[in-house]
């Protein structure tokens, strides 16, 4: 096997930190293809130039996800590396999984690419970085033999993902692994069969803490939250004052919206005005807990800049029930990419196509009626709800004003 | 109509479009659905079936899907023809 030399890689192998240089080089030392991509870096940062292509027709029987093509402009000089493709596994909810199933990724892998994964791909998935052509149907076919599958690429519904939920959490306001669990069966068919004008990204968090970061990178974020008041246990409140928290400046003074008070015995919140970030429950986790009836609210468009700028999600729906079968989300999802498939130019995501077109009529295309939670940020109301109608009797009151010089107001 | 049929009005229909427009899944089922007066889903049926067998493929390029007609190094690779 060919020994690089790669002064510039080794600085990325000091300091007290992990390092992903040191991996490739371990793996390496038993796969060629792993050797030449170290190389074949040393060569990239040298010379700052990428010799990476990106995209193709590269992808197994049926599926036009799962796999995106990479390919080398030198791969004479690195034939590990002319191929490079990466695979994509769909992942399990979050990200369970058996050192058994661990080990069945890995040796697959190994047999037929480079060994290098990254765990997890921003979306979720589980990344299998670079392989060739030939070796996608048989890795396909051995994955697919022991239950795992592909996961979404290009203009299609990415892997949906979610936070470990009520699997390790006690703040999950609903069953985040078993609503994406459903949603990826219920929609295998736009998971593997791009079909919209661009990627859709949904991702559940089972609170507003946010784990998966779904506000700000899903087209569709599920965030858990909860009606009602904050149940408190005053006693633990106490028992935190004993053991030396500051409740006023640790808690109260941190509230973003001012809705609490402590007056050194009794906790007291204004959940009228709570905004549910979590920060107080997080703290103080023996003493509060959200409240009883829970739920998720439901946000759209958040996006990496690319035709327009990065956008967050904007709520859409502030409260709905998550409970099996999910129907109500799941004819929802289907009324957005209605909306979405007849608006939306090639590589338009949702949020940006609801920012040219506006908030109204995505929601009237949607069945969802305003309300006050919905507004993007102070000041701004976006939702002037003018029918012909009320037009045409605003020109007719208009007319009879000038007319009659009496003027209403 | 008949499968064979309709599949060979989506394959003319992507045929036209090759080297003038990338056409998306839903550019086939709006176009082949109004020309021939079908629902939409039986022109979708029809597309998929002829993607299981490798007549027609999904592409990708930057950033967004398309589909395709296979070139024969894609049906070579793929075990369809030798």
């Amino acid at each position: 096997m060919k020994k690089y030399d790669t002064p510039l890689l080794d600085e990325l192998e000091k300091g007290p930190w992990p390092s992903f240089v040191t991996e490739m080089k371990k793996a390496g030392q038993k796969n060629e293809m792993a050797n030449d991509a170290v190389g074949h870096l040393e060569k990239c940062f040298k010379t700052r130039i990428g010799y990476w292509k990106h995209g193709g027709i590269v992808g197994v029987l049926g599926y036009g996800g799962g796999v995106i093509g990479r390919y080398s402009e030198i791969g004479d000089e690195f034939p590990g590396v002319a191929h490079f493709h990466t695979v994509r596994l769909n992942q399990p909810s979050g990200f369970f999984y058996t050192t058994k199933a661990l080990r069945e990724i890995c040796d697959i892998w190994d047999k037929y690419g480079s060994g290098l994964t990254n765990m997890h791909g921003s979306t979720g998935d589980i990344v299998l970085l670079g392989t060739n052509t030939a070796a996608l149907e048989p890795i396909f076919a051995e994955y697919s033999s022991r239950g795992w599958d592909l996961g979404g690429s290009g203009s299609d519904l990415r892997t949906p993902s979610c936070c470990v939920g009520p699997g390790r959490c006690e703040w999950a306001n609903y069953d985040t692994l078993d609503v994406i669990y459903n949603l990826t069966q219920e929609y295998q068919d736009e998971l593997h069969r791009p079909m919209f004008a661009y990627k859709f990204k949904i991702k559940a968090a089972g609170c507003a803490c946010d784990c998966v970061a779904s506000l700000a990178r899903a087209d569709m974020s599920i965030i858990g939250t909860w009606k009602g008041d904050i149940q408190i246990d005053q006693a633990e409140v106490k028992n935190y004052a004993a053991n030396g928290m500051d409740i006023n400046s640790e808690i109260v003074g941190m509230c973003p919206t001012e809705c609490m008070s402590y007056d050194g015995g009794e906790l007291k919140i204004d959940n009228a005005n709570c905004k549910r970030c979590m920060h107080c429950i997080t703290k103080m986790t023996k003493a509060l807990q959200p409240g009883a009836e829970r739920g998720a609210t439901i946000c759209i468009g958040s996006k990496a800049p690319i035709v327009v700028g990065s956008l967050l999600s904007w709520v859409v729906v502030p409260f709905i029930k998550l409970e099996p079968p999910y129907t109500e989300l799941k004819e929802l999802i289907r009324k957005i990419w209605d909306w979405w498939d007849d608006n939306a130019k090639p590589r338009e995501r949702i949020g940006e196509v609801i920012e040219m077109k506006g908030m109204r009529s995505f929601l009237e295309a949607i069945g969802i009626d305003p309300q006050p939670q919905q507004i993007k940020e102070p000041r701004k109301d976006p939702f002037m709800f003018y029918t012909d109608e009320d037009i045409a009797k605003f020109k007719a009151n208009e007319a009879e004003e000038k007319k009659t010089g009496v003027y209403k107001f | 109509m008949e499968l064979t049929e309709l599949q060979d009005k989506i394959f003319a229909f992507v045929e036209a479009a090759k080297g003038k427009k990338k056409l998306k899944e839903k550019d086939i089922l709006k176009g082949v659905s109004a020309a021939e007066g079908l629902e939409k889903d039986e022109v979708k049926k029809a597309m998929r079936a002829m993607i299981d067998v490798g007549r027609l493929m999904y592409s990708y390029g930057g950033g967004a899907s398309s589909v395709e007609i296979p070139s024969e190094e894609y049906l070579r690779e793929k075990g369809l023809i030798k």
